[in-house]
C-alpha cells in the first residue's frame, strides 16, 4: 500500500492513451543539439562530410557528468553549427542529411549472456548508450547510478506519469512490458540491489495488470499502485509513496538511500543492452488545441517541431505557447525550428483557450496554495516576500525548497504567477550567491595584496 | 523552410490553471447563503428583500466608485462586493429600513474594504464591521425585532438570545426546533440554523472552506455553555439554545471564515476557531451586548496575521525531532554569544 503525501491537486487529464502509437519517419534532415543532458555539453566527433550510420556516436565528452550523443538516421553530415535548442539559445548542433536507409551501427553489440548480470558492463554500456533520464530531467543515468552505489538500498522505477495529456510511459509499459521488466532488472543489477519497486498511478490499471501478469517477481519487480494525484511522480514525492521516507530539505534521494528513475530511461537501458541500439529515440506526446489531432509517437531525437507539427495535420487555431514535456511542469519553447531531445516527453501546443491569465492577479488570502503544496510551504508568503524582494523573509519560508511543480499556481484563484515567481526567486538567490562569493574574493585578494 | 511566423508566449509555469477563479468562490458563498435568505423572506416578508437590495447595489457601487476615482482597475466582476453586501444585510434585523444599510456598505466597503487595498488586504471582515459600526450608530433601529411576521406582542418579540441573557435569565419561549429552523425573531440571515448550516456543508464540498474554523468554534462554544451553564436550567439545553441562538451559526461559518481576515495554516485556522469560541462565550457572558459573535470576530481578525506567523507549517522532510534540534541549537547560540559579550 503507498503512502499518502499532503496536498496535490487533479488536473483535467486529458490523456489519449487509446491513440495508436504512430512512427514518425525521420525528416530529410536532422538537426543533432550537443548538449541533451545536464552537465558537460559533448564536442562533435564527426565533421562536415562525414558519413554516418544510424547509432553512431557522433557526440562525446569525458567528464562524468555527462552522455555522449549519436546520430538518430544514417546519412551526411552537412553542417555542424549552432542551432535553436528547445529550451532556448543557439547550441552547437550536428546537422544530417538523411539518407532514409537507416544503416544501423554495429558498435554497440548486444551484451552477451554474462555480461547481462554484470554490475560493470551494463554501467558502462548506459553511458555508451547515452541513457539520461528521460522523465525530463535528463540527468546522466549511469552517474546517477554509480553515484547511488554504496549509499541506495531502494532502486524505484517511476511509472506515475502525473503530467496531464503524456501518454509516452504508459504506452510503453503496454506495448513493451516485458523489455520494460528486463530494463528494470538491469537497472537494479547495475545498483547491486535485489528488489526494485515500479510505482503506477492507478489510472493506468491495464498496464498494471499486464505487468503483473508477466510475474514481475521474476525479475526482482514490484508493481506498486498509487493514488492519481499530481505531482504523484515527482522524484521526492514518488521515494515518499513508496518508502515513507522525506527528503530532507536541500537533500538528494540517495541521502535517504533511494534512486529514482524514469519508465523510458527502463526500456531505453533494455535496448542499450539486449539490442545494442543506443539512446536515439522515444516516444511522446503531441496534444493541445492548437493541432489537428493528438498523436502519441515514437520519434527520432532532432526532429524539428514544424515537422512534428506537420505530422499532426499541422494547426488549426493560432498557437499561442509551444510546451515542452507536461503542461504542469514544462517549458515554454519559442521558435518551431526547435528540435526535440531526449527528454522531451511531449509537445503541447497550446492557443488561448487554455490560457486562464488575468489582468490583475490578486491574493485573496484564501489559503488554498498552503492545501495543495506537497512540500507544506507557503506559498502567499513567498510570493509576498519574493514580490519585495526580502531575501531574508524568503528563506524563512524555504523558497529554495519549492520544487516547481505547479500546484499552487494552478490552484490559485486570484491567478498569481506563483511558480513562476520561486523559479525567478531561485535564480535572484543563486545570482546573489555568486555576487557575494565575487566580493568575498576581491576582498581576499585586496588583503592579500597589503 | 518556415511556413509561418507565429509569435510565442513566454508563459508562466504552470501553462494550465483550475477553472475555478476568485469569482467563482465568491459566487459559491453567495449560492451557499441562498437558504437562509430564503428563510429570511419566509419569516420577514418580501419587504425584507429591499433593505438586501439597497445594500448589494450601494456596496457594488462604492466598490467600482472608489476604484474608478482612485484609477485602479475595476474589481466589482469578482463578485466579492456583492457578498459583502448580502452578508451586510443578512446581518441586519429584517425590517431595517432601506437607506440604513447604504452607511453600513459605505463604512464596509470604502474604509474597511478599499482604503486598505481591497479584496484579500482588509484586516477586517467588512460586513461585520459595517454591522458593528450600525450597531453602535443606530442601536435602536438596529435591535428593532418587530419585522418578524410570527410577532403578536412585546414580549414575544424578544430574541432567544436577549431572553437567555435577560438579567433574569429565562428559557427562550420558542421551542428549539423553531429556532433551528429559522421560526424566531432575529436579523434577516441568522434566524435558520438549519438553512445556515447547509450551506456550510455546500462550502465544504466544494472545498471553498475547510472545516478548522467551524469545528472549532462551534465545539468552544459548546464545551464552555456546557461546563459554565447558566439560566438554572440544564446544562445541555442552554449549551443547545446558546448554538442556536444570535449570529453565532452565520458568523461562524460565513464571517469567520472569510478569506482575508483569517489565519491560512491549519493550526493558525484551529487556534482561531478557539479564540472566537471563547470571545463569543466571555461576551455573552459579561458583555454589554446580548451577541457576542460580532465583536469576538472583529477581535480575531487583528490576530489573524500573527497566527499565520506563529504557525508556519512544518516543511516536507522536516521532522519534529528536526525542529526541536534546530530551537536548541538557536539558543545555545544565543546563550553563548551572550556569555561572549559578557566576557568579552
Amino acid at each position: 500500500m503507498p503512502f499518502k503525501f499532503h496536498g496535490g491537486v487533479h488536473p483535467d487529464y486529458k490523456k489519449a492513451p487509446d491513440v495508436p502509437v504512430t512512427f514518425i519517419t525521420p525528416p530529410p534532415q536532422v538537426v543533432v543539439p550537443m548538449a541533451q543532458h545536464i552537465g558537460a555539453p559533448c564536442k562533435p566527433l564527426v565533421a562536415v562530410g562525414d558519413q554516418v550510420t544510424m547509432g553512431q556516436k557522433i557526440g562525446e565528452n569525458e567528464a562524468p557528468v555527462s552522455a555522449p550523443i549519436h546520430s538518430p538516421v544514417s546519412g551526411k553530415v552537412i553542417a555542424i553549427e549552432p542551432r535553436p535548442h528547445p529550451l532556448g539559445d543557439m547550441i552547437p548542433a550536428v546537422v544530417i542529411e538523411n539518407d532514409g536507409l537507416d544503416t544501423p551501427c554495429t558498435d554497440l553489440a548486444p551484451l552477451t549472456e554474462e555480461e547481462l548480470n554484470d554490475q560493470d558492463a551494463i554501467l558502462i554500456r548506459i553511458r555508451e548508450a547515452g541513457i539520461v533520464g528521460m522523465g525530463g530531467a535528463m540527468f546522466p543515468t549511469a552517474f546517477k547510478i554509480r553515484g547511488g552505489l554504496g549509499k541506495v538500498d531502494t532502486l524505484i522505477i517511476n511509472g506515475a506519469e502525473c503530467e496531464p495529456y503524456l501518454n509516452g510511459d504508459h504506452l510503453t509499459m503496454l506495448n513493451h512490458p516485458e523489455e520494460l521488466l528486463k530494463g528494470i532488472q538491469l537497472a537494479r543489477i547495475a545498483s547491486g540491489l535485489d528488489k526494485a519497486y515500479y510505482g503506477i498511478e492507478k489510472n493506468k490499471q491495464d498496464a498494471i495488470d499486464l505487468l503483473n501478469s508477466l510475474h514481475p517477481e521474476q525479475y526482482g519487480v514490484e508493481i506498486v499502485p498509487e493514488e492519481v494525484k499530481y505531482p504523484q511522480g515527482g522524484e521526492k514525492l514518488q521515494i515518499k509513496a513508496i518508502t515513507n521516507r522525506e527528503v530532507k530539505p536541500g537533500g538528494l534521494p540517495a541521502g535517504v538511500g533511494c534512486n529514482v528513475i524514469s519508465t523510458q530511461t527502463a526500456y531505453a537501458i533494455y535496448r542499450a543492452c539486449y539490442e545494442g541500439v543506443p539512446c536515439f529515440e522515444r516516444t511522446l506526446t503531441m496534444a493541445g488545441s492548437a493541432i489537428a489531432h493528438p498523436v502519441n509517437a515514437v520519434c527520432r531525437v532532432g526532429t524539428p517541431f514544424s515537422y512534428l507539427v506537420e505530422q499532426c495535420g499541422g494547426f488549426v487555431k493560432e498557437p499561442k505557447k509551444v510546451v515542452l514535456g507536461g503542461p504542469m511542469m514544462g517549458l515554454i519553447a519559442t521558435n518551431l525550428e526547435a528540435v526535440n531531445i531526449k527528454g522531451t516527453a511531449g509537445i503541447l501546443f497550446f492557443t488561448e483557450e487554455e490560457d486562464r491569465t488575468v489582468e490583475n492577479p490578486t491574493c485573496i488570502h484564501c489559503g488554498q496554495c498552503l492545501t495543495v503544496c506537497p512540500m507544506k510551504l507557503e506559498p502567499l508568503y513567498m510570493y509576498k516576500y519574493f514580490q519585495k524582494r526580502d531575501f531574508e523573509k524568503m528563506q524563512q519560508y524555504h523558497v529554495l525548497d519549492c520544487i516547481e511543480c505547479g500546484c499552487c499556481s494552478y490552484n490559485c484563484p486570484g491567478r498569481l504567477p506563483l511558480t513562476h515567481s520561486f523559479k525567478t526567486a531561485k535564480i535572484l538567490f543563486a545570482v546573489r550567491a555568486a555576487e557575494e562569493k565575487a566580493r568575498a574574493e576581491a576582498a581576499a585578494k585586496e588583503a592579500e595584496h597589503k | 523552410m518556415t511556413p509561418k511566423e507565429y509569435t510565442f508566449d513566454a508563459g508562466y509555469q504552470p501553462q494550465v490553471r483550475a477553472r475555478r477563479g476568485t469569482r467563482e468562490i465568491m459566487l459559491d458563498v453567495i449560492i451557499a447563503l441562498l437558504p437562509a435568505v430564503a428563510v429570511g423572506v419566509w419569516q420577514f416578508g418580501f419587504a425584507a428583500l429591499i433593505p438586501v437590495a439597497t445594500s448589494i447595489a450601494s456596496c457594488v457601487f462604492f466598490e467600482w466608485g472608489y476604484r474608478k476615482l482612485m484609477k485602479k482597475p475595476s474589481s466589482i466582476g469578482d463578485l466579492s462586493a456583492v457578498l459583502t453586501g448580502l452578508l451586510l444585510a443578512m446581518t441586519l434585523p429584517g425590517n431595517t429600513p432601506w437607506w440604513i444599510p447604504i452607511i453600513g456598505a459605505f463604512f464596509s466597503i470604502v474604509l474597511v474594504k478599499q482604503l486598505y487595498g481591497g479584496i484579500g488586504k482588509n484586516f477586517l471582515n467588512p460586513a461585520l464591521a459595517g454591522r458593528a459600526f450600525l450597531f453602535a450608530s443606530y442601536a435602536t433601529i438596529m435591535v428593532n425585532w418587530n419585522g418578524w411576521l410570527g410577532s403578536v406582542d412585546a414580549v414575544s418579540t424578544a430574541t432567544p438570545l436577549a431572553q437567555l441573557y435577560a438579567a433574569e435569565p429565562t428559557a427562550p419561549t420558542i421551542s428549539m426546533l423553531d429556532m433551528f429552523l429559522g421560526k424566531m425573531p432575529g436579523c434577516f440571515g441568522e434566524v435558520s440554523t438549519l438553512a445556515l448550516l447547509l450551506g456550510g456543508v455546500y462550502l465544504l464540498c466544494r472545498k471553498v472552506i475547510t472545516w478548522h474554523i467551524p469545528v472549532s468554534c462551534f465545539a468552544t462554544v459548546a464545551v464552555l455553555t456546557l461546563i459554565f451553564g447558566n439560566g438554572g436550567m440544564n446544562h445541555v439545553d442552554w449549551m443547545l439554545y446558546n448554538l442556536l441562538s444570535g449570529g453565532l451559526v452565520l458568523g461562524t461559518i460565513f464571517m469567520a471564515t472569510d478569506y482575508s481576515t483569517s489565519p491560512v495554516t491549519a493550526r493558525g485556522r484551529i487556534i482561531y476557531g478557539i479564540g472566537i469560541g471563547v470571545l463569543t462565550v466571555v461576551i455573552r457572558y459579561f458583555g454589554g451586548y446580548p451577541e457576542g459573535n460580532t465583536f469576538a470576530i472583529l477581535i480575531m481578525n487583528c490576530c489573524a496575521w500573527f497566527l499565520d506567523q506563529l504557525t508556519q507549517p512544518r516543511q516536507f522532510g522536516v521532522t519534529r525531532e528536526d525542529v526541536k534540534a534546530k530551537k536548541a541549537a538557536a539558543k545555545a547560540a544565543k546563550k553563548e554569544a551572550k556569555e561572549a559579550a559578557a566576557n568579552g
